[in-house]
């Protein structure tokens, strides 16, 4: 499947096998899940959210460090 | 499988998924929580009175962001006054940003503001100060200035509005950071002073409260974006404390596999705060004295924060500039 993932300023087209969560990318992305919080289609969602083809995930980070 | 739906309300759409209660809440339920736990913090620790006149700091970061618009509540209710002031330190490209958002905030609350700036007070900018230490011996860090220059403003303004309280958004990570900090380090006389509120020592220095101390950070994140404010998400240029983000690190971490490790790591330091007081409080040296040039309590004739203000403008930048 292929998802747009917006992190900051930085856009850009993914592809991903089928059947992911939220969780998943993140850690595939290697991004710390505990300092960020996550959209998808402007909508918010938890960790466990099932990414669809065409999605598009907005990675807003609420925490520095990590 | 995972369940969508609002354990508070039965909505088909959750925003969080605490595992620390087991609670999964809807955006609307979800700020609900946030603001109630808020408000019984204040209540239970007997944050506010009142009548009480709350002056909060205004940075345009999530926490002050969550922290004016929960107190902006109790001013709706006629229980508090509330200004917020926000300081504007120079530090280009960062600040400017923070200072516009708190601006729309205070304006969109219907809050009071007050921005006060290095530049005017001082007549130098964190970033004029820290550009003319370069290739100097005796280098300070920023945060060093900062923080000193901060809490001095900070205290100036509350007198100057007669402000009966000072607010500042720190979370439960930030305490959390601090009493595992301290406690590693071994900074016992610290630690004492970490706490809901600071004890007024004298007439001169405002008390302290600290309402969001109960909130994780990520949570305090999650309630500005559902409340619908724009956020200054981005750290500052000068941000530095390594440590304290090693712990911040380490703690986060530990979080993932135990959900409650913050929460019990504050209760359990509230439990024996009282007998560390005990023993160690009582050796602390209690300023007696007002500084001359600007009022602060003071342990001398005149405060460290003047006596810092003498140094930048003498040895830092020679203008000869004592005092704006
Ligand atoms: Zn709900
Ligand atoms: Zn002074």
């Amino acid at each position: 499947m292929s998802i747009t993932l917006i992190n900051k300023k930085d856009v850009k087209e993914i592809e991903y096998e089928e059947n992911l969560t939220v969780e998943d990318i993140l850690k595939k992305e290697d991004i710390p899940i505990e300092t960020v919080v996550v959209k998808i289609n402007d909508q918010t969602v938890t960790e466990d959210e099932k990414v669809n083809d065409n999605d598009k995930m907005e990675i807003i980070k609420v925490i520095y460090g990590g | 499988m995972t369940d969508n739906t609002c354990t508070q309300c039965g909505y088909e759409h959750v925003v969080i998924n605490r595992k620390s209660n087991g609670q999964r809440l809807c955006s609307s339920c979800f700020k609900d929580s946030i603001e109630k736990k808020v408000l019984k913090t204040i209540r239970k620790n007997k944050l506010v009175t009142k009548g009480d006149k709350v002056l909060v700091g205004l940075s345009g970061g999530k926490d002050s962001v969550a922290l004016v618009n929960i107190l902006n509540i109790l001013k709706e209710k006629g229980i508090i006054e509330l200004e917020a002031i926000t300081i504007d330190e120079g530090i280009s490209g960062y600040r400017e940003e923070g200072v516009r958002i708190a601006k729309d905030v205070a304006k969109r609350l219907n809050v009071k503001h007050h921005i006060v700036s290095f530049d005017e007070k001082y007549d130098f900018t964190l970033d004029k100060i820290m550009e003319a230490q370069k290739g100097k011996d005796d280098h300070q860090h920023a945060c060093t200035f900062c923080g000193v220059f901060r809490r001095q403003l900070f205290n100036q303004v509350a007198r100057d509005v007669n402000a009966s309280k000072i607010a500042t958004g720190h979370n439960l990570d930030d305490e959390t950071q601090s009493i595992v900090m301290n406690y590693l380090e071994g900074n016992i006389h610290n630690m004492v002073r970490i706490g809901y509120k600071t004890e007024a020592r004298d007439e001169h220095f405002t008390p302290k409260i600290k309402p969001l101390r109960e909130i994780p950070e990520k949570e305090i994140g999650l309630y500005v974006l559902e409340s619908g404010f724009e956020v200054h998400f981005d750290g500052c240029p000068y941000a530095h404390e390594s440590f304290r983000m090693e712990i911040g690190d380490f703690i986060r971490e530990l979080n993932l596999k135990h959900p409650t490790i913050m929460y019990s790591t504050l209760n359990n330091f509230e439990k024996i705060k009282p007998a560390i007081k005990k023993e160690y409080d009582k050796k602390h040296v209690v300023p007696n004295g007002t500084c001359e040039v600007c009022g602060e309590p003071a342990s001398q004739s005149i405060c460290k924060s003047c006596k810092f203000l003498e140094k930048i403008h003498n040895e830092l930048l020679n203008d000869g500039n004592q005092n704006g």
